[in-house]
């Protein structure tokens, strides 16, 4: 494995690593636009020409192998001035857009330029004018040409990734455009304003929304299905008035090598309205809002009373794959054991939704895995729905499933009949809460701390970005108050805790631990 | 679509290159030939043809002057404008056609008769000024003879 | 002096099989096929000190060696027709007047290396060369000097004639390649060099038309024969083209060394009109350009490397007083700009920015500090570029205003051509 120096420090890297790979591997950013981890290298920016001990001329990092006892400095004055002239030749044709572009604040013309520019423009003449500005190239994309640097990291893209085409760079010179042959609308458009390193190519849902310094950030999983693609949750609280109470902003894909690499799907991307929009905010029972209070002591008196005559099989329980391994622990804590003989599963009938062999999986749950290795579940959804129907079941407790949708609409107006207690516990509206006696409002996976468990059996954390909504609370929290009300309190503090008992008594997540997932995470054993 | 026939006679051509693909552009040229111009269903023939994208087809024709996305005259004026032209008078000879037929660079006159393209050196410095007249290379130009060229076509 | 590469110029029907089997034809690829080894034909050819006459001036038999013999692929001959560099047009002669010249060498050339395939492309402009140079082909087919087995011998040759589409990129090598391989001509990132992944990922050897054509008199008469007629380095004769402001514009094939002096007076004539000499470019638009106090320069590679130049494709352009020197220099930048391709940031943009701000001065809209920003602005393009183009642009319009900057000067002062 080849040695090398940069910059004065020394790293070990196989052979075939390039300088700016090893580069990275240091810590050390040397600049880049056409080059892209996942993308084949171009080597036609230029910005990331390094000097070379030796080597008389400047060399590009992105391209060039690293060789033994190479030593290179990305900081010296001729590599300097060869930067800032690329910044100056890529500024000469590019329209000075910032205040109508919504790149800004995360524009790498702009933070190349304000660490290695700031020079007075030489320009006299015309800039160079292109045909599309503003324009659309397809539903989730806008294309503005005159912004594009012909990094060609959006043709490499579709070329090499979605291998669908739709990219091209056409005529030639300074005329040369960026375009598509047909409209930009397979499944992972939205990834293409993600790697544009300007504002040539911007996401039509984020269009002049917010801008990027109002944002925070918090990582977490896209819950659309076993994927488990790693996100990042960007969401702007400070100004509520500007969006019209969402928090939300956007949703952007993590870097993960062994799960979805830098790229994430579009259902997934621009699924994230439902953590502001048509939530659930305040206990519910018919048509009175009620406090916790109420709520948690109105299926405790239920409960007793099943208790007393000893028919926990009175009780069917609906989990959720959407739901975290620590919300269904508890969940399981608290029907499998606590009131033992209650019918639990998590496996409603909805049969599998569209794949693709890139990252979309048929299964649009999160954690199904999860629910499979902790719920244990012995129990039939089918046959607790119908049970319910028939008037066998005395507290049906619902997770956040449609059940109007699922079974019909007939079905779930006998079982609202036929069930003593019918309880929604879930974080948005949908047709069934109309016909549950009691609405609990719970929290969405944007507001947990947990971790899911994806296809390739993979424990992936998520964190909380903000607090719930209006009254929501964690899923797992609500159990956990009823469990105390019926005289079991559980001790957890929070979902850690629960994490570590997990841990200690499942057998695939045997030494697993929150700061042992990271934020890669781990295979379940 | 191509015919059958049609197709036979651009397997002749593709069937000289080890990769398919690499006939692109002497088929293009064959198609341009044949219909005058390259419109976007010969792209999509040709793609489909070669298995390859519509985009890489339309990279290619966009990028190389001699391929016409629209029709250019029956005779077609490409006016070479690089150094020994320039040195020998290309300027006075293109804008003595672009006053004769009223027509800039790219322009095809309304009739359809002419068109003019300014181009850079046609590997005729020799002959300077110079152009290329459909496919022949015509040197020494004077007004007399764009004169003579151009009644020739009219 | 010994007509070598133009000896069948100007003769009757010399583009055809008959009239070139008269004049020994194909006896040199039938002497390199039966009587010598591949690594022989390679070792004359470095002996020869033959250098490639598209521009670079590479030693051809070096090149050839870099062929890797071991590498079990496909080993392709590439031959550079495209003659796009402004002033250039000798290539032009041999495809028209002597097509079967070019086709001998390429025998002897692939037989060298070890392939079995050539590729002739041809710029797409050259009608009647690309007419010319077909008929040739298969009446060499048709006579078994191309084909399975040809003259006799176990050898299989195929060649290709290829046409390009309007593009001088496509003169770079690897722009070629890419064009030949039906894609845009963007040169490619190198290493590797074509002559270990080449065209379709095999190694290949491009050369230009002239190089490949002085080949079977090298086979013929010997290596020594050859060197002895250039100079120490630069063996053999040249076609030099000669266009502008001369009497007899033209080709003009000389030994290597003939001085640039003597080409335009003693061979082309002069000047007419009783102008005088104010500059000249010497090989090809991209070579920077000369005043006359430097004339005298021999016309070889390693010469005019020496005062600042190039020899590159042999294209003299002759630039009288009456010359502009400011417009000329927008020309060249003119053309830089409409042939990039386009495809790194230094060049591209670079090339159309200089473009822009000579067209200004020299229409006299230009102020002071766009003369004094000029030549940092060309000189940021060569040097950073993926391939020589952006070297050409900052060689070439950079010795217009390094030369001649009293007259950009005066534009900006007085906006109007002083002379």
């Amino acid at each position: 494995m080849p040695n090398l120096i940069i910059d004065g420090k020394q790293v070990e890297v196989p052979a075939g690593t390039t300088i700016i790979q090893a580069a990275d591997k240091l810590g050390i950013d040397i600049p880049r636009y056409c080059y892209h981890p996942a993308l084949p290298v171009a080597g036609n920016c230029r910005i990331c020409m390094v000097e070379i001990e030796k080597q008389p001329k400047l060399q590009i990092a992105c391209y060039t192998p690293v060789a033994e006892g190479m030593v290179v400095k990305t900081n010296s004055p001729k590599v300097i001035e060869v930067r800032k002239s690329i910044l100056e030749f890529l500024l000469v044709n590019h329209p000075v857009d910032c205040p109508v572009c919504d790149q800004a604040g995360e524009c790498k013309l702009q933070d190349y330029y304000m660490e290695h520019g700031q020079y007075d423009s030489r320009l006299s003449d015309v800039k160079v004018k292109k045909e599309k500005k503003a324009f659309s190239i397809g539903p989730t994309i806008m294309l503005d040409q005159e912004r594009c640097i012909l990094c060609t990291r959006c043709v490499r893209f579709t070329d090499n990734i979605t291998k669908t085409h739709e990219f091209g760079m056409f005529s030639r010179g300074d005329h040369s455009q960026i375009d598509v042959s047909k409209q930009l609308d397979n499944d992972y458009s939205g990834n293409v304003a993600d790697i544009c390193p300007v504002g040539a190519l911007t996401d039509k849902d984020f269009r002049f929304k917010c801008r990027v310094w109002y944002l925070a950030q918090t990582k977490s999983v896209c819950p659309g299905c076993s994927m488990g693609c790693n996100i990042t949750v960007e969401w702007d609280k400070s100004r509520p008035h500007q969006h019209k109470k969402a928090r939300v902003m956007r949703l952007k894909p993590r870097h993960n090598p062994d799960v979805n690499d830098y790229w994430m799907c579009d259902k997934g991307r621009y699924n994230y309205h439902f953590i502001d929009d048509n939530r659930i905010q305040h206990p519910q029972l018919k048509d009175d809002f009620v406090s916790w209070d109420q709520a948690t002591d109105t299926i405790v008196t239920v409960l007793k009373s099943i208790q007393k005559s000893n028919n926990t099989n009175r009780i069917g329980v609906l989990a959720s794959a959407q739901l975290t391994n620590e919300d269904l622990f508890v969940i399981r804590k608290f029907f499998k054991e606590t009131l033992k003989g209650a019918m639990v599963d998590f496996r409603v009938p909805e049969g599998p939704g569209e794949k693709d062999d890139f990252l979309i999986k048929a299964d649009k749950n999160p954690n199904t895995a999860g629910a499979s290795s902790i719920l244990q579940a012995d129990a039939d959804a089918g046959e607790i729905v119908q049970k319910a129907k028939h008037g066998e079941i005395d507290l049906l407790y619902v997770f956040g499933h449609d059940l109007v949708k699922l079974f019909g609409k007939e079905t779930v107006e006998q079982i609202a009949k036929k069930v003593k207690l019918f309880v929604y516990q879930g974080s948005n509206v949908n047709a069934t809460c109309s016909y549950a006696h009691l609405n609990l409002p719970s929290s969405v996976y944007a507001e947990k701390e947990g971790t899911f468990t994806n296809c390739q059996k993979r424990v992936q954390r998520i964190w909380p970005a903000f607090l719930p909504l209006g009254e929501a609370k964690g899923d797992w929290e609500i159990i956990s108050l009823l469990s105390a009300k019926l005289g079991s309190p559980m001790t957890y503090q929070n979902s850690q805790a629960i994490f570590k008992d997990i841990a200690a008594t499942m057998a695939p997540f045997t030494e697993m631990s929150y700061e042992k997932l990271g934020d890669k995470g781990m295979l379940l054993k | 679509m191509f015919t059958a026939e049609y197709l036979q006679e651009l397997d002749k051509i593709t069937n000289k290159y080890e990769q398919k693909r690499a006939a692109l552009l002497p088929l293009l040229h064959r198609v341009q030939e044949k219909e005058g111009l390259i419109t976007p269903e010969t792209e999509k023939n040709i793609a489909e043809y070669l298995g390859i994208p519509v985009v890489h087809v339309h990279e290619v024709v966009s990028f190389y002057h001699l391929f016409h996305q629209n029709k250019i005259g029956k005779c077609h004026f490409a006016v070479c404008q690089t150094t020994a032209c320039a040195l020998r008078g290309a300027e006075e000879i293109i804008g003595y056609i672009q006053e004769r037929l009223k027509i800039k660079h790219h322009e095809t006159t309304p009739d359809g008769k002419f068109s003019l393209s300014v181009v850079e050196c046609l590997g005729a410095c020799e002959l300077a000024p110079m152009m290329q007249c459909n496919k022949e290379y015509k040197g020494f130009l004077d007004k007399k003879k764009i004169d003579e060229l151009i009644e020739k076509y009219s | 002096m010994e007509k070598i590469v133009s000896r069948h110029f100007g003769q009757k029907n010399s583009h055809r099989l008959e009239n070139y089997l008269k004049d020994n034809g194909y006896e040199a690829a039938r002497k390199a096929l039966t009587q010598m080894t591949g690594a022989q034909v390679i070792d004359e050819v470095k002996k020869s000190n033959l250098r490639g006459l598209g521009g670079a001036g590479f030693p051809t038999g070096t090149k050839w060696s870099f062929i890797p013999q071991a590498n079990p692929k496909p080993k392709y001959l590439v031959i550079n027709a495209d003659e796009g560099e402004p002033g250039t047009f000798k290539d032009k002669y041999i495809l028209e007047q002597d097509p079967h010249a070019l086709l001998e060498g390429i025998i002897i050339t692939c037989y060298a290396i070890g392939s079995h395939k050539a590729y002739i492309y041809i710029r797409g402009e050259y009608i009647k060369s690309l007419e010319i140079v077909q008929a040739a082909i298969d009446e060499a087919y048709k006579g078994k000097y191309l084909g399975k087995g040809i003259m006799g011998t176990g050898f299989d040759i195929d060649v290709v004639v290829h046409p390009g589409a309007g593009a001088y990129i496509c003169g770079e090598e690897t722009a070629l390649l890419e064009s030949l391989e039906g894609k845009k001509g963007f040169p490619r990132l190198k290493p590797p060099f074509p002559a270990v992944v080449g065209l379709f990922g095999c190694p290949t050897v491009i050369n230009n038309v002239e190089t490949i054509a002085c080949v079977p008199p090298i086979i013929n008469k010997g290596a020594e024969w050859y060197a002895k007629l250039g100079n120490e380095k630069n063996g053999g004769n040249r076609l030099f083209c000669i266009s502008g402001h001369v009497v007899k514009p033209g080709v003009y094939e000389l030994p290597n060394g003939t001085t640039l002096r003597e080409i335009i007076y003693d061979h082309a004539g002069g000047i007419p009109n009783g102008r005088k000499l104010k500059a000249v470019i010497p090989g090809g638009i991209s070579a920077p350009i000369l005043t006359p106090d430097q004339i005298d320069v021999k016309m070889d590679f390693d010469s005019l490397k020496s005062i600042g130049s190039m020899a590159g494709s042999g294209g003299i352009i002759v630039m009288d007083d009456t010359t502009d020197m400011v417009w000329a220099a927008m020309i060249a930048a003119r053309f830089f700009a409409l042939e990039s391709c386009g495809q790194c940031s230094p060049c591209r943009e670079g090339s159309g920015w200089v473009y822009r701000n000579v067209k200004r001065l020299n229409e006299g809209h230009a102020r002071p500090h766009d003369l004094n920003n000029l030549p940092g602005i060309v000189n940021n393009i060569g040097g950073n570029t993926i391939c020589a183009f952006g070297d050409a642009v900052t060689m070439s319009v950079g010795s217009y205003v390094s030369k001649f900057r009293s007259e950009f000067e005066a534009k900006i002062q007085e906006r109007v051509c002083q002379i």
